[in-house]
C-alpha cells in the first residue's frame, strides 16, 4: 500500500465532512476540513440541507416540487447533478 | 510575575516577512508575561525597529555567517545593557548558531526553546520521505539528484511539469527540460547538492503551526488554508481549518521526533490525498493568526520555558479569516541614525 492509498478517505469521511459543513441561510457554505467556501442557489441549498438530513432522492424531489415551480423530472435531474458536484468535492461518497 | 526580557529576531516585516513582529505582538498580548521585547535586527530598516508598541528596544546583530562567537558576544552585551532572559530566533539561517550556543546561553541566563540539530536536519528535503512515512502523509514523487544527468533522468521518470528544489530552500515549478536544468544549476550553486526533483501537484495549500514540548506532546496546533498569496508565494489571506488528517500528522510529527520548539507543517491537499510539502523548524510569518484565534503559541512557549502556569490548550474556530494589510509608519530619522551609528536604539 503506498502513501496515497493510506490517506485515501473512506466513504464515512465524505459523510462526516458533509455533516460538518457550515451552511448559512443565504446559501454560503464553508468546509472546515479544506477551508473551501461555496455559494449555492436556493435550490442547491434545499438539496444540500435535505442530503445533510439524510433524505433520499424521492424525498428530496418531493420537497423541491413542493417548494419551487419545478417538474419532478427536472427536480430529479437537479438532484443528480448536485450529487455529482458534491462527489467531485469529496462531500459525498461516489458510488463504486 | 516580574518583567521578562525576550529577544526576538526576524522583525523584517516586509513583502517577504519574517515571523518576528507577529511573535513579538503575541508576547505583548499576554499581559501576565510582562514581556519586554528586544528586537534583534540585521538591518536598520527592518520595520520592527520602528514599531515601538511591539518592540521596546532594538540591537543590530552580526550575521549568522559570522559564526557563533560573534552572536553570543552580542547577546551577552545586550544582556548587560538591558537584561535578556530568553531569545526566540525566527529565521532558518540562525538556527544552527542558536542551537550550537543554547547550552552556553542557558549558562548565562539566556534561555531558548529549540530542537536539536538532528531534528532540524529532518527538514532537509532529502529526508522528507522518511518523515512523511512516519507521520502517515503522502509525498509527491520525489528524487534527490546530484548531477545534471540525474536531473534529466528524474524529469523523464516523473514527467513535466516538475518542482526543482534546493535541499533547504527555493522551489521552482518548471515546465520544460531547459528550465529544470537551469533551476537545478541555480539551487546547486546556492545550497549545494542534492537538488530535489518532485512531481508538481495541483491542489490547495494547508499549513499547521505548532510548538512541540520536547517530550512528544504539543503546546497547541492551529491549521489554516492559504486563500491568496503574494507574487513571492507568501500568504496574504487565509482561513482557519479543522483538518483531522493534518492535525493528526502534526501531532504524529511531534510525537515521533520529540520535537522541541515551534514548527510549521506545510501540506497540499489534492483529491483525497494529503501530501507533505515541507517542515519549517520555526514560527511561520503568519503565526499571529493562531494568537488571533485564541491560541497564543509564542506566549505558551515562553511560559513553558520559564515553568509558568500553562492554561489548557483552547479550542479555536474554523472559518476565521486572516487578512494581511499594508500600513505606513512615520518615524524620526534619529532612530535610524542611532541604530546605524551605535547599533542599538
Amino acid at each position: 500500500m503506498d502513501n496515497a492509498e493510506q490517506t485515501h478517505k473512506p466513504p464515512g469521511e465524505a459523510a462526516r465532512r458533509l455533516g460538518h459543513l457550515a451552511v448559512s441561510a443565504e446559501g454560503f457554505v464553508f468546509d472546515p476540513t479544506t477551508g473551501e467556501s461555496y455559494q449555492v442557489s436556493r435550490t442547491g441549498l434545499a438539496v444540500l440541507n435535505a442530503l445533510r438530513e439524510g433524505a433520499d432522492d424521492d424525498a428530496i424531489v418531493e420537497r423541491l416540487t413542493g417548494t419551487f415551480e419545478v417538474s419532478p423530472e427536472d427536480a430529479r435531474r437537479d438532484v443528480a447533478e448536485f450529487r455529482v458536484s458534491l462527489q467531485s468535492l469529496g462531500l459525498l461518497h461516489a458510488p463504486s | 510575575m516580574s518583567e521578562r526580557v525576550i529577544g526576538v529576531s526576524g522583525i523584517n516585516a516586509v513583502d517577504n516577512p519574517g515571523p518576528g513582529v507577529g511573535v513579538a505582538r503575541s508576547l505583548k498580548e499576554d499581559h501576565d508575561l510582562e514581556a519586554r521585547i528586544i528586537g534583534l535586527a540585521y538591518d536598520a530598516m527592518e520595520p520592527g525597529v520602528y514599531l515601538d508598541w511591539v518592540v521596546d528596544r532594538s540591537f543590530l546583530m552580526p550575521y549568522p555567517s559570522g559564526g557563533v562567537e560573534a552572536v553570543v558576544e552580542r547577546l551577552l552585551y545586550i544582556r548587560e545593557r538591558c537584561g535578556l532572559n530568553a531569545v526566540i530566533p525566527n529565521l532558518d539561517s540562525e538556527l544552527p548558531i542558536y542551537i550550537d550556543a543554547a547550552e552556553r546561553l542557558a549558562g548565562e541566563g539566556i534561555r531558548t526553546f529549540l530542537p536539536d540539530m538532528g531534528q532540524v536536519r529532518l527538514r532537509g528535503k532529502d529526508r522528507l520521505p522518511t518523515v512523511a512515512e512516519k507521520i502517515g502523509l503522502a509525498l509527491p514523487e520525489t528524487r534527490a539528484v546530484n548531477t545534471a544527468e540525474g536531473l534529466l533522468e528524474a524529469v523523464k521518470e516523473i514527467g513535466l511539469p516538475v518542482m526543482v528544489k534546493g535541499c533547504f530552500y527555493r522551489a521552482y515549478r518548471c515546465h520544460s527540460v531547459p528550465e529544470a536544468l537551469a533551476r537545478y544549476q541555480e539551487v546547486i550553486a546556492e545550497w549545494g547538492p542534492p537538488a530535489i526533483v518532485q512531481e508538481a501537484l495541483t491542489g490547495e495549500e494547508l499549513n499547521t503551526v505548532g510548538v512541540g514540548d520536547g517530550d512528544g506532546g504539543t503546546l497547541g496546533l492551529v491549521g489554516m488554508k492559504k486563500m491568496t498569496v503574494t507574487a513571492l508565494g507568501k500568504i496574504w489571506t487565509g482561513v482557519t481549518v479543522h483538518n483531522a488528517a493534518m492535525q493528526a500528522a502534526a501531532a504524529a510529527f511531534v510525537r515521533a521526533f520529540r520535537w522541541r520548539g515551534p514548527f510549521e507543517l506545510e501540506c497540499l491537499i489534492a483529491g483525497n490525498a494529503l501530501y507533505l510539502i515541507e517542515i519549517n523548524p520555526r514560527f511561520p510569518a503568519w503565526s499571529y493568526f493562531a494568537t488571533g484565534v485564541g491560541l497564543n503559541l509564542p506566549s505558551r512557549l515562553v511560559r513553558r520555558l520559564f515553568d509558568l502556569p500553562l492554561p489548557p490548550v483552547p479550542e479555536y474556530a474554523a472559518g476565521r479569516l486572516f487578512i494581511r494589510y499594508t500600513y505606513e509608519r512615520v518615524a524620526d530619522l534619529a532612530t535610524f541614525q542611532q541604530l546605524v551609528t551605535q547599533g542599538e536604539v
